[in-house]
């Protein structure tokens, strides 16, 4: 569109898009919150002085599953991008949903995962571990969800066949984001399910 | 810049291209995931290293191709760059904190957790190694009848028979009913007295919808202590030390509604407390047992 195009062509004195460089800059603060969430869980693994631990309740086959559902709405994200670039309108509202979709299965895990580990004792408040790994994990499929409102937005816009190559940044920057809800959960699933997922109480530190 | 962005547009990988991306991503992850499984412990270690790799490649793979960082403008790498650089650095300050300035930070935990059992329903799919595996003892409940009904008053009713049996003592059998004061950590009575050797029933009712409780007699001043080395005992235990000699009688551990009749004979003339060992309910949840 119109407004679009302008941003397209649109002089700045860093010679870079405004907002493009906006959404980097947000996404490298969000690392250092995420860091900081990280960090805090790393500080007080092992150190629950009641259970349930990790061993007893974390379940990797069906977190792996859970990745590899976000994995794809990654892909798919790039496909939508791809479709906009093109201005392959079917190929924008498929793509668009795909993500949508893909990211509401993901959090359908998380849903079904925090509702098992609350029937087998473990809260927010049980120990530390719950404390931390519901305050990152939830934080992080907060961020998904935010993801999943915005890709909707878009696949509103997408209907009215507005997205083409003159709105490409808008499918960018909400690619951007997703694919940085990908790859915070890239570290979550390696740090928290297969390195610290086997954590038991600590009389046994954990072997990882 | 319209050159810069058409430049941009033109490297954007090709739907091959994306497709071959996703392939290494999924490889790694299943990868790392038989690393894993079904031995969390079957590459040594060698798994911290391997794992922290194999994700750093995923986590690079995803922010130069998906995120065409490698095709872009390059502040945008310096931009993001630094915000991780940044938040690692956040990390190592917090574990630096934490860790390395003050010694064993497992030390505590180590030394109060209680023992955990894991539920029935804990842990579908993989079956752990765990190596904590604790037997956990468990009380031989004294002289207590257990009524895990709903409904308090009907445990009222084996009391008089129990009451009526001779126990060498002088006086009749004395029924008491004691509560909770609702969810509160409290006993809905901080006095309960009875005479000397007559057999006594204490009939507690866990009148709490949220919090389990139990009722433990002991010798006059020692029910923090008592509480302590319970919670040390741990919940398969009831939260009370096995063979206690502090310990006269105690109920089993009651979820929220449930009730039991706890039996025995009433101990010599003096002054004793009774409180719920539940960890940290033995500050405002006990009260005075005077015999008489």
């Amino acid at each position: 569109m119109a407004h679009a195009a302008e941003h397209a062509i649109e002089e700045t004195t860093t010679g870079l898009n405004h907002r493009k460089m906006l959404m980097w800059v947000f996404l490298g603060s969000d690392c250092m919150f995420f860091a900081a969430l990280v960090a805090t869980y790393m500080v007080y693994r092992g150190q629950s002085l009641t259970g349930p631990y990790p061993i007893d309740i974390i379940d990797v086959p069906i977190t792996t599953i859970s990745t590899f559902v976000l994995l794809c709405s990654s892909f798919a994200m790039v496909q939508a991008l791809s479709a906009t670039n093109r201005d392959d309108q079917r190929g924008i509202r498929i793509w668009l949903l795909a993500t949508a979709v893909l990211g509401a299965i993901f959090i359908g895990f998380q849903i079904y995962e925090f509702n098992h580990f609350k029937n087998l004792g473990l809260t927010l408040g049980t120990n530390l571990f719950g404390a931390t790994f519901f305050t990152l994990t939830g934080f992080h499929g907060a961020h998904v969800t935010v993801g999943i409102i915005w890709l909707l937005g878009m696949l509103v816009v997408a209907m009215k066949g507005r997205l083409g190559p003159a709105s490409s940044l808008d499918v960018e920057l909400v690619g951007l984001y997703w694919h940085f809800v990908d790859i915070v959960w890239i570290i979550i699933f390696t740090l928290l399910y297969l390195i610290a997922g086997f954590d038991a109480g600590p009389a046994a530190l954990p072997g990882g | 810049m319209s050159s810069s962005h058409q430049t941009e547009q033109s490297h954007h990988p090709t739907f091959q291209q994306y497709v071959l991306v996703a392939i290494i991503l999924f490889a790694i992850t299943i990868v790392e995931f038989f690393a894993i499984f079904p031995d969390p412990n079957q590459i040594g270690a060698a798994k911290l290293p391997v794992l922290t790799i194999l994700s750093a490649i995923k986590f690079a793979i995803v922010i130069m191709f998906y995120m065409h960082l490698k095709f872009d403008d390059r502040m945008f790498t310096v931009f993001f760059l630094a915000g991780l650089a940044l938040a690692f650095l956040v990390g190592i300050a917090v574990l630096a904190m934490f860790t390395a300035l003050d010694g064993e930070p497992r030390a505590f935990a180590s030394a109060h957790a209680v023992p955990y059992a894991k539920g029935e329903h804990g842990g579908h799919g993989v079956e752990h190694i765990k190596p904590t595996a604790v037997p956990i003892p468990t009380v031989p409940p004294a002289v207590t009848t257990p009524t895990e009904s709903a409904a308090p008053d009907v445990t009222a009713t084996t009391a008089p028979e129990q009451a009526a049996e001779p126990s060498g003592g002088s006086g009749a059998g004395a029924s008491i009913d004691i509560g909770t004061d609702g969810d509160a950590l409290k006993f809905s009575t901080e006095a309960l007295s009875a005479e000397t050797g007559s057999q006594v029933t204490v009939n507690f009712n866990n009148g709490s919808s949220v919090n389990q409780h139990n009722w433990v007699l002991v010798q006059n001043g020692t029910k923090d202590a008592v509480a302590t080395d319970g919670t040390a005992a741990g919940p398969g235990a009831a939260w009370v030390k096995p063979g206690d000699e502090r310990v006269i009688v105690s109920s089993g551990l009651l979820n929220p509604g449930g009730s039991e009749a706890v039996t025995f004979t009433a101990p010599a003339a003096g002054t004793y407390q009774f409180v719920c060992t539940f960890p940290g309910h033995n500050f405002t949840m006990f009260g005075d047992f005077t015999v008489n």
